[in-house]
């Protein structure tokens, strides 16, 4: 077995020899015909364009066949976990396999923050031509969240969100309780879509809040953000109390003043909202000054100086590698 | 102490894959060996096994197996399964049916199970081949979940969310028994309401050749006569797999459910031979001490016994010393109680033969037979003195004794009665 090539550095490549390819088609001999070609390809020549497509076809293996034309369309955005019904267990046989074919190394913090094909595609992706692959998207939850957004209860529709620059998504359980489901409707509690939209628009706000490359010094303003149009809008499902919606929200132009997304809204695998725009205006404005640093109580030194690690890190329990009990 | 009954049966050996057929088998004496194409090499002398029937579980990767119809394991499971582990899930979905328990039935803090297995040996020869040959990483995720000691519980724990208490045990061919005998207590002490009892085993070259250097297996390769308990000519066990669940249910719970029970446990007893890791006390001092006790928490006496499914493994020295342990125990009544060894048929199934047998047992009792003790052509005469049938009796046995005995010197003696 050939090993792993060292991760940081550009790999040379060196082409499979007959006994790996056999070694190679066995490993993928429950894949498409195409996923092994694709990766007995990027084994004799080492060029990334195949990745997606061997990415793809192990990631088809795993799933349940009722989900895998899911897979067949426009799938960078698909969670592993979340909408393709894998737990996490499955998600390391899939990484093994694709650590295998592809002879990459991918270590358990690294798993933490691939999460939707496009991570691992890109993660993969960037191994294989010796970049470092970007940084997993921050996870957003609780304190944190309710403290960034200028929004507040009871009109916040966001119980935890993921950003990056290229990708926001975030879930909002309706719990019944929200004000104006006494109203929509006369005994039957219906999430409005216009409510729906606005949650978009709130995933909008925190991407550009949280999501945003600014030059050093500069900020967007909170005050800043307002609600500027949409269009494209289709509804498909009716949401009720209980259902979880999960929103995602991908930047299509963002130049100030004005951010174009497009989102939707998914409840499991069912679709709910869509919207071909969603646009929101912003300013950047200066960056204030730093607080004064507040004197931290000396057995918690590491916490105040990694504010971000702190909160990020463990609070993605979908993802987690699992620990075994026992 | 509540009264306790088995209430359902769930069967995949050698001798058939459903109650109906295992009691057809039993009647009619029909075995499940063959000589076993796995041992055909010249340099293994052992060539009769009993297989478990219509599954092949040889493949390294699960997804390779064969699983007959109507069971089918989904993906997400199967990988953490060992084969044993495979038996057990399609007994354990047999048991339930058999039973008539409703999912509530199953999943809930009132009802446990307890498992024997000795893990799956040749699921962890392959995970720690695969650590040597492709790296610690390289392992499936599973792989320990899948063949470690624990794995039938692990998996049908989960599998079947089972919410009471659960735990596995490790004495070898007595362990299904003391699975058994704890789950009886269990019961009895009021803990749980119901229990399933598992015994299983893969079956397979892992578990039985094992056993050839220990020269414990028949080297006959003779499929009809290499298993012949209490034969003057046997000379060794053979090896089976598979696996049996029973379904014990505390007297409340089978007048709630409104079902007809197999038959009533009435409890069981136990004791070591502290003598030898692996030879049998040669007067079967462990297993007499073991019947006594369950004779007397029981409050049967060798007149009230009307079978004995024997440990019988076809080996010289086992046979021997059981049914001197027999005859000390039974005195003046061994020559009237009958005594067989369904080994005969099915082969030794290890850490499944306790469960299996209480199982035939328990079909014993119900449907009114008394299995025969096949393969005989000339008995031993240290097996004389104790009334062991031929063939399959056409008689309806009232109380009847299960042994068995394990590495170790552990004895374990189970004591069933017909539901009149």
């Amino acid at each position: 077995m050939p090993s792993a090539a060292p991760s940081t550095a550009t790999p040379a490549h060196v082409p499979l020899t007959a006994e790996a390819e056999i070694a190679l088609r066995e490993s993928l001999r429950r894949c498409s015909a195409k996923t092994v070609d694709a990766a007995v390809a990027y084994g004799q020549t080492g060029a990334p364009q195949h990745i997606p497509a061997i990415i793809i076809g192990i990631i088809e293996r795993f799933v349940e066949p009722e989900l895998r034309p899911r897979l067949a369309a426009d799938c960078d955005d698909l969670r592993v976990i979340e909408d393709l019904g894998l737990d996490s267990l499955t998600m390391m046989e899939i990484v093994m396999l694709v650590e295998e074919v592809t002879q990459t190394k991918i270590e358990n913090d690294e798993l933490r923050g691939l999460v939707t094909i496009g991570d691992i595609k890109i993660f993969v992706d960037c191994r294989a031509r010796g970049v470092t692959p970007p940084a997993p998207a921050k996870v957003i939850l609780g304190d944190e969240l309710r403290n960034r957004m200028p929004i507040t209860a009871p009109f916040l529709f966001l119980d935890e969100a993921r950003v990056s620059p290229t990708l926001a998504t975030a879930s909002y359980r309706i719990t019944g309780q929200e004000f104006f489901l006494a109203g929509h409707f006369k005994g039957n509690p219906v999430m409005p879509a216009s409510i729906m939209l606005e949650a978009l628009g709130q995933l909008g706000v925190l991407h550009l809040l949280a999501g945003l490359a600014v030059e050093p010094g500069k900020v967007v303003g909170v005050a800043t953000i307002f609600f500027a149009s949409t269009d494209g809008v289709r509804c498909h499902r009716v949401c009720k109390p209980g259902d979880v919606l999960t929103l995602t929200l991908k930047p299509k132009r963002v130049k100030e003043p004005l951010a174009v997304y497009t989102g939707s809204i998914r409840v499991g695998q069912e679709k709910a909202i869509s919207a071909e725009e969603i646009t929101l205006t912003f300013g950047i404005i200066d960056a204030p000054p730093a607080p004064e640093p507040t004197p931290t109580p000396a057995a918690e030194p590491a916490l105040a100086q990694a504010p971000v690690a702190a909160t990020a890190a463990p609070s993605v329990p979908s993802t987690a590698v699992p620990t075994p009990a026992a | 102490m509540p009264r306790i009954f088995i209430t359902g049966l769930g069967f995949i050996t050698s001798i058939g894959n459903s109650s109906a057929v295992v009691e057809q088998n039993l009647r009619e004496l029909r075995h499940g060996f063959v000589s076993h194409p796995a041992f055909a090499a010249d340099p293994i002398p052992v060539k009769v096994a009993a297989p478990v029937r219509d599954f092949k579980t040889d493949a390294e990767d699960p997804e390779d197996w064969t699983i007959p119809a109507p069971y089918s394991v989904k993906r997400d499971q199967l990988r953490s399964l060992s084969p044993n582990a495979l038996y057990a899930t399609c007994a354990m979905q047999q048991a339930i049916a058999d039973a008539k328990l409703a999912p509530e039935d199953v999943s809930n803090d009132d009802t446990g199970l307890y498992a024997a297995s000795a893990g799956s040996p040749g699921m962890l020869a392959r995970q720690v081949n695969r650590m040597n040959q492709h790296g610690v990483m390289r392992c499936q995720p599973l792989g320990v979940v899948a063949s470690i000691a624990g794995t039938v519980q692990f998996n049908l724990v989960a599998h079947f969310k089972i919410k009471g208490a659960s735990t596995g045990f490790t004495s070898a061919c007595a362990a299904s028994a003391h699975a058994m005998g704890f789950a009886i207590d269990e019961i009895a002490l009021g803990r749980q309401k119901r229990m399933f009892v598992v015994g299983a085993e893969d079956g397979n070259v892992e578990t039985i050749l094992p056993f050839a250097a220990m020269r414990a297996l028949s080297l006959n390769p003779d499929p009809a006569t290499a298993s012949r308990p209490f034969d003057k000519r046997r000379d060794g066990f053979v090896g089976t797999g598979g696996a049996t669940v029973l379904v014990l249910e505390s007297e409340a719970e089978v007048l709630r459910r409104g079902v007809t029970p197999y038959a009533e446990v009435l409890g069981w007893g136990q004791a070591s031979d502290g003598h030898n890791v692996a030879i049998p006390h040669p007067d079967g001092a462990g297993l007499i001490s073991a019947m006594r006790k369950a004779l007397a928490v029981t409050g049967v006496t060798p007149a009230d016994v009307d079978y004995i499914n024997a440990h019988g493994t076809s080996t010289p020295m086992g046979d021997a010393a059981e049914c001197k342990a027999v005859r000390t125990v039974f005195g003046e009544h061994a020559a009237r109680v009958a005594m067989s060894s369904t080994k005969a048929l099915t082969g030794h199934g290890l850490s499944l033969a306790g469960a299996m047998e209480a199982g035939f047992c328990a079909l014993a009792l119900k449907r009114g037979f008394i299995p025969g003790s096949a393969h005989i052509s000339e008995l031993d005469p240290a097996c004389e003195g104790i009334k062991i049938p031929r063939t399959t009796l056409a008689e309806q046995p009232r109380i009847v004794l299960n042994n068995s005995s394990g590495f170790g010197g552990a004895n374990v003696c189970v004591v069933l009665k017909q539901v009149a």
